[in-house]
Parts: structure tokens; C-alpha cells; sequence
């Protein structure tokens, strides 16, 4: 029998106790779940969203695992130019190998721990300037607000391409400049949106009682706005390292990439794109496929946050 | 009104002179040293002498705010921006001779995405949750995922070198040949438009949503209002507001992406002529055009916050 709402309400118990409020009773019970449990359960709710952490665990196993126990060489060119180059797949190149004699396979792993990893730092640093900066701006607001928002405006105001381009030109090109300055660019967008809700939280009821209360600035920082503003910051930070290892792959087709025998997807991608009219195709579809699919997945994990941290979403 | 106006356009002009601080500062810190871009524009077995020589000349040695001063000076009261290092020109010519077939493509592909985004929006949010939301949620999402030049090299290896046969390269690039010979411009246009709808239907599904879920359109429902009139009487002007000023901060995000498109397709717009200023160090080409964008990206604000005030007449008599 499904006990749905207004059919079961009408019928009375033998003591005439509606049986609704009974239920009623049951459904405030539900709501005792753990919060953290409730948004795991939306979370899950998102099939997408688990085949994309499914799949984002894979592709960590097969570039930071699977140059363990692939056969390939990938730093020593002279041992590579033994091998076949722009040689098609084989038995024992699964993916064919690159123009230096590389085994593609092996490259797509040795690649993706560069830019994973160089995406994940950078994401990370981006959203740790962007909260600070957005926090400090949103919460002082007033002068300071004033002075951070046109300084934002500024930074905004370069297209983000052109100050890639120049920073990295004029820097030298380590995977800790990388690393730096793509974080260092990428927080702008993020800063926007974390002042936007310190500015709505710092007037909420709860802050505004803390505040009537005596509480200081920082307090009320650290134990409402912040806290408050977890959820919004975890996805953006989501969107961050796609941004991030985006970035990275555009430096790459600039050639500002990692310098060789180290590569990252990005600088694979543009090599190998440039000769796609020749019909090496190993080069291309594979990664690009794997890659897009990355980021892909990072979107839709990121989206999935954004409803699991949805009030509106709870069970209540 | 005015008085907002007076106050925008002395704050826009107060970024503007952050923007030029930041990148008059950037080449100081050259892994190269200051001098770094003589020997590119000399050559890199100059000698010591030719490259002391150049630096006077090129006012290198001078104290920062010195140099800093006379670029302000020259740039804001002359509307000069200096000579290029590398070509013999002056960074205004390179600017007017390059910049006007980067805004054609720029905009034509605006345009684009604008008339097939901001439709497909609506009829996601009123549709949401179904196949058709989905589906196109999905394509867009893929499509944000392709790097930029991936998605040019791709199209040139479909359409040009595969099946369609349509020119990869606009021949003389020049501004009227869109007119003239409009097929050599589809790969271009066509792959930026992609790109820019992959980036604008992000905010156009959700600025038209959060406009659905307000009480005038239930009044509008109630009242009985047909579902075409709903959408697009109520809906769409007042999902206009966020989508305006989307554009507007989308600007600078539109020279960027043609940056990339520009590289691809060989098309001498300013994209390419900033990565070739930008690779080469010629620092008062990349600050010319930096402060160029800049101008348009501020100004692009300006008029989207004007445009705001006319589509929006709350905006208006609150003043701000």
C-alpha cells in the first residue's frame, strides 16, 4: 500500500486519531538525517555526477599508477628515437608512438600527471586568493570594498589571454612560474563571487544577531561568513582546476608549455594537431578524448556540488 | 543619472591608470633583465655597446616613475602610444590597421551566439529537467572542454582538408572580405561562435530561470497568460538585466578567444599581432594594445550598466 498524503489522512484509527498526523510524525523524523548524509544523497541522486568521479579516479590510477606498470620510456630521448616514430599502434605501442619515438600511451600518463597536477595546485591557489580577497572585500565593505572591487575591475579588464601570454613570456618557464601564474591569474572571477555572498551573508539575521551580541569582525568571519560560504567555495573551486588545466593546455598550444622531455596535455595536443593532415591520428583522438572528458567530468562533479549544497534541495 | 555617469567614467578611468601601472611594471621583472628585448630587436650577438646604445635611445635606464610619467604623460594627453620595437611603425598604426578585422570577427560571432544562445536558453529553463534540457546542457558542456585551438585544428581537419572543402584561411584578411568572399570566414566565425556559446549558454539557462521561479511570472500564469507570452513577454525582458551585463564582462573574454582562433587561422587580426608583440618582447606594442582592450572592455561596462537602466526602469529611478 503507498501511503501517499490525502488518502491515508481521511481514514481513522480505531481510537480516531487521524492516521495523517502519524505519518506527518514520520516525515519530521526523516528530516533528523545528518545534514552531511542528506547532501551525500543529492549528491548521488546525480548519476552523471558518479560516473564523472568514477571516471576522474580512473584517470588518477592511469597517470599516476600506470607509468608504474606500462613498459614505456618517456624522459630519455636517445632511447626513444630507437622506436618507430609517428609509428601506428601496435602489439607493443597500444597507441602508437609520437614524433620523437615516445609511446603514446605511456605519454598520455606521463603528460596527465603534469597537467593534473599543475591544474590542481594552481585551481587551489585561485580559489585561496579569490576567497581571501572576495571575504576581505565583502565583509570591510565601504572604502576598502571600493578600492578591491575597481582594483578587480582592472585586473578584470585585461583579457585574461593577454596577461597569460605576458606573464609567461617574461618570466622564466619552470612548472613553479606555471604553477604561479596561472594562479595568480585565474582568481579574479572567483574573488567576484565569494565577496557576493560575504556581502549577503554579513547582512543575515545570524551574523547581524552575533554582531548585536559584541562579537568582533574576525569572529564573525571565521563563524559565519566563512563557514556559510563553504559551499559556494568548494564549487568554485571545482570550476577552478578545470579552468586551470584549461589554461595550462592553451599555454601549451602557445608553446609555452613544459619544456621538453617533460610535457602536459596541452603542448601533446598542439604537437599533434599540427600534423593531424598527415593521419596520425593516435596522436590526437585519444587524448582528446580523454581530456575532454576530464574536464567534462570536472563540470558535472562541480554541478553536483552546487545542488548538493542547495538548501533549497533538502529534505525538510 | 549624470551624476552616476560622472562617477562611473571617473572610476573607469582611475582602472585604466591601474592597468597601465601594472603592465609599464610587468617587463621590470624580465628573467632576462630590463634589457632583455634589445637583443631581440637587435639581434642576440649584439654587442654590449649597440645594446647600451639602444637602451638610452629607448629611454631604458631612466628611473621608473621618470619612464612611467612620460609614457602617462604621452599616452593620456597626446593619444600617443609610442613606437614599436620590432616594426618600423608606430603601435597606433599597428592598432588601426589590425584591430578592425579582430572586431569582425569578434562581432559577427557575438552576434551569432547571442541569437542562437539566448533562444535555446529560454526554452531550456522552460523545459528544464527534460530530454531536450539535457541534451543540450551535455553538448555545451563538451564544448567548453575543447581547448580553443583544438577546436580550430579540428574544424580545418573536417571541413577544409576533409569533406566541405571551405578555405582555412581568410586570403587577404582584410576587413571587406567578409563581403567579398563571406565562405573563407564560416571556419573562422563559425569555430569562435562555438566557443563563445560554449562560455554565454552557462549563464543564459540560469539568468532565465531564476526569473521563472519569481511571483509577477506566477501572476502571469494566473492571470492567464499563454506560455509564448510568459517566456517572452516576462521572462526573457527581465532575464535581459543579467544577461546584459554577462556581455559586457564578456568583452575582454571576446578579443581572448579570438586571440587563440586568430593564431589557428593565420588571421591578421590583433590576437595575432599580440602573441607575435607578447612572444618577441615588444613591450609598447603588447601595452598599446593591452590598454586599447582595456578601453573597450571598460567602456563595454559602461554601456551595459546604460543599457541596464533602459531595459530595466528600477535600475533607473533607484538612481544608484
Amino acid at each position: 500500500m503507498t501511503l501517499h498524503g490525502d488518502n491515508i489522512r481521511d481514514e481513522l484509527d480505531p481510537a480516531g486519531i487521524p492516521l495523517g498526523d502519524v505519518i506527518d510524525a514520520d516525515v519530521t523524523v526523516s528530516a533528523f538525517v545528518p545534514l552531511w548524509r542528506q547532501r551525500l544523497n543529492i549528491f548521488l541522486q546525480n548519476k552523471l555526477a558518479i560516473a564523472s568521479v568514477v571516471y576522474l579516479v580512473f584517470i588518477f590510477l592511469f597517470c599516476f599508477l600506470g607509468p608504474h606498470l606500462w613498459h614505456s620510456n618517456q624522459t630519455d630521448q636517445a632511447q626513444a628515437l630507437l622506436s618507430p616514430q609517428n609509428g601506428p599502434p601496435s602489439a607493443h605501442n597500444w597507441l602508437g608512438t609520437d614524433p620523437s619515438g615516445f609511446d603514446e600511451l605511456g605519454r598520455i600518463m606521463f603528460g596527465g600527471e603534469y597537467s593534473l597536477t599543475l591544474g590542481m595546485i594552481a585551481g587551489v591557489i585561485t580559489i585561496v586568493i579569490g576567497t581571501l580577497y572576495g571575504m576581505v572585500s565583502g565583509f570591510l565593505g565601504g572604502f576598502v570594498d571600493t578600492f578591491l572591487m575597481r582594483m578587480l575591475d582592472a585586473f578584470l579588464s585585461i583579457p585574461v589571454l593577454f596577461l597569460l601570454l605576458t606573464l609567461v613570456t617574461v618570466f622564466a618557464r619552470t612548472t613553479t612560474n606555471l604553477i604561479a601564474i596561472i594562479g595568480v591569474i585565474g582568481w579574479f572571477g572567483n574573488a567576484r563571487i565569494i565577496r557576493g555572498d560575504a556581502l549577503l551573508i554579513k547582512e543575515l539575521e545570524y551574523s547581524q544577531a552575533a554582531r548585536a551580541m559584541g562579537a568582533g569582525r574576525w569572529h564573525i568571519i571565521r563563524r559565519h561568513v566563512f563557514p556559510n560560504s563553504v559551499s559556494n567555495i568548494v564549487t568554485v573551486a571545482t570550476f577552478a582546476v578545470a579552468d586551470a588545466i584549461l589554461f595550462l593546455t592553451t599555454l601549451g598550444y602557445l608553446g609555452l608549455g613544459i619544456p621538453l622531455p617533460a610535457t602536459d596535455w596541452g603542448t601533446m595536443l598542439n604537437n599533434a594537431s599540427q600534423y593531424i593532415a598527415n593521419g596520425y591520428w593516435w596522436q590526437v583522438y585519444p587524448l582528446a578524448l580523454i581530456f575532454i572528458l576530464v574536464i567534462v567530468a570536472i563540470t558535472y562533479v562541480g554541478e553536483a556540488l552546487r545542488d548538493a549544497f542547495e538548501v533549497r534541495l533538502l529534505e525538510r | 543619472m549624470i551624476a552616476y555617469l560622472i562617477r562611473r567614467l571617473i572610476q573607469s578611468f582611475a582602472v585604466f591608470l591601474i592597468v597601465m601601472f601594472l603592465t609599464f611594471i610587468l617587463p621590470y621583472f624580465e628573467t632576462g633583465g630590463i634589457l632583455a628585448p634589445a637583443y631581440i630587436a637587435l639581434s642576440t650577438h649584439a654587442s654590449p655597446t649597440a645594446v647600451h646604445a639602444w637602451g638610452v635611445q629607448h629611454h631604458i635606464f631612466e628611473p621608473f616613475y621618470v619612464r612611467f610619467w612620460q609614457y602617462f604623460n604621452q599616452v593620456v594627453f597626446h593619444f600617443n602610444l609610442g613606437y614599436s620595437w620590432r616594426q618600423t611603425s608606430s603601435v597606433w598604426n599597428i592598432i588601426v590597421s589590425f584591430v578592425p578585422r579582430t572586431i569582425w570577427i569578434a562581432l559577427v560571432s557575438l552576434v551569432l551566439s547571442v541569437a542562437i544562445a539566448l533562444p535555446v536558453g529560454v526554452v531550456q529553463a522552460s523545459k528544464r529537467n527534460t530530454a531536450f534540457d539535457y541534451t543540450v546542457t551535455n553538448i555545451f558542456f563538451i564544448l567548453y572542454g575543447v581547448p580553443a585551438f583544438l577546436l580550430s585544428l579540428l574544424m580545418i581537419t573536417w571541413f577544409s582538408i576533409g569533406t566541405l572543402h571551405l578555405p582555412p584561411v581568410p586570403n587577404d584578411g582584410s576587413a571587406l572580405q567578409i563581403f567579398t568572399d563571406p565562405k573563407a570566414f564560416i571556419l573562422p566565425v563559425g569555430a569562435l561562435t562555438l566557443l563563445n556559446l560554449a562560455f554565454l549558454s552557462r549563464f543564459m539557462r540560469s539568468a532565465v530561470l531564476d526569473v521563472l521561479v519569481q511571483d509577477y511570472i506566477r501572476t502571469a500564469r494566473a492571470k492567464g497568460c499563454s506560455q509564448r507570452r510568459v517566456l517572452f513577454r516576462h521572462a526573457f525582458r527581465n532575464a535581459l538585466g543579467p544577461i546584459i551585463i554577462i556581455l559586457g564582462l564578456f568583452l575582454p573574454g571576446l578579443f581572448g578567444g579570438a586571440l587563440i582562433i586568430e593564431e589557428v587561422f593565420n588571421y591578421p587580426g590583433i590576437g595575432y599581432q599580440t602573441v607575435n608583440a607578447a612572444t618577441y618582447l615588444d613591450i609598447p606594442t603588447v601595452l598599446g594594445i593591452t590598454l586599447l582592450t582595456t578601453l573597450f572592455t571598460l567602456a563595454g561596462n559602461l554601456i551595459a550598466d546604460i543599457m541596464l537602466g533602459v531595459v530595466n526602469p528600477r535600475v533607473r529611478v533607484e538612481g544608484r
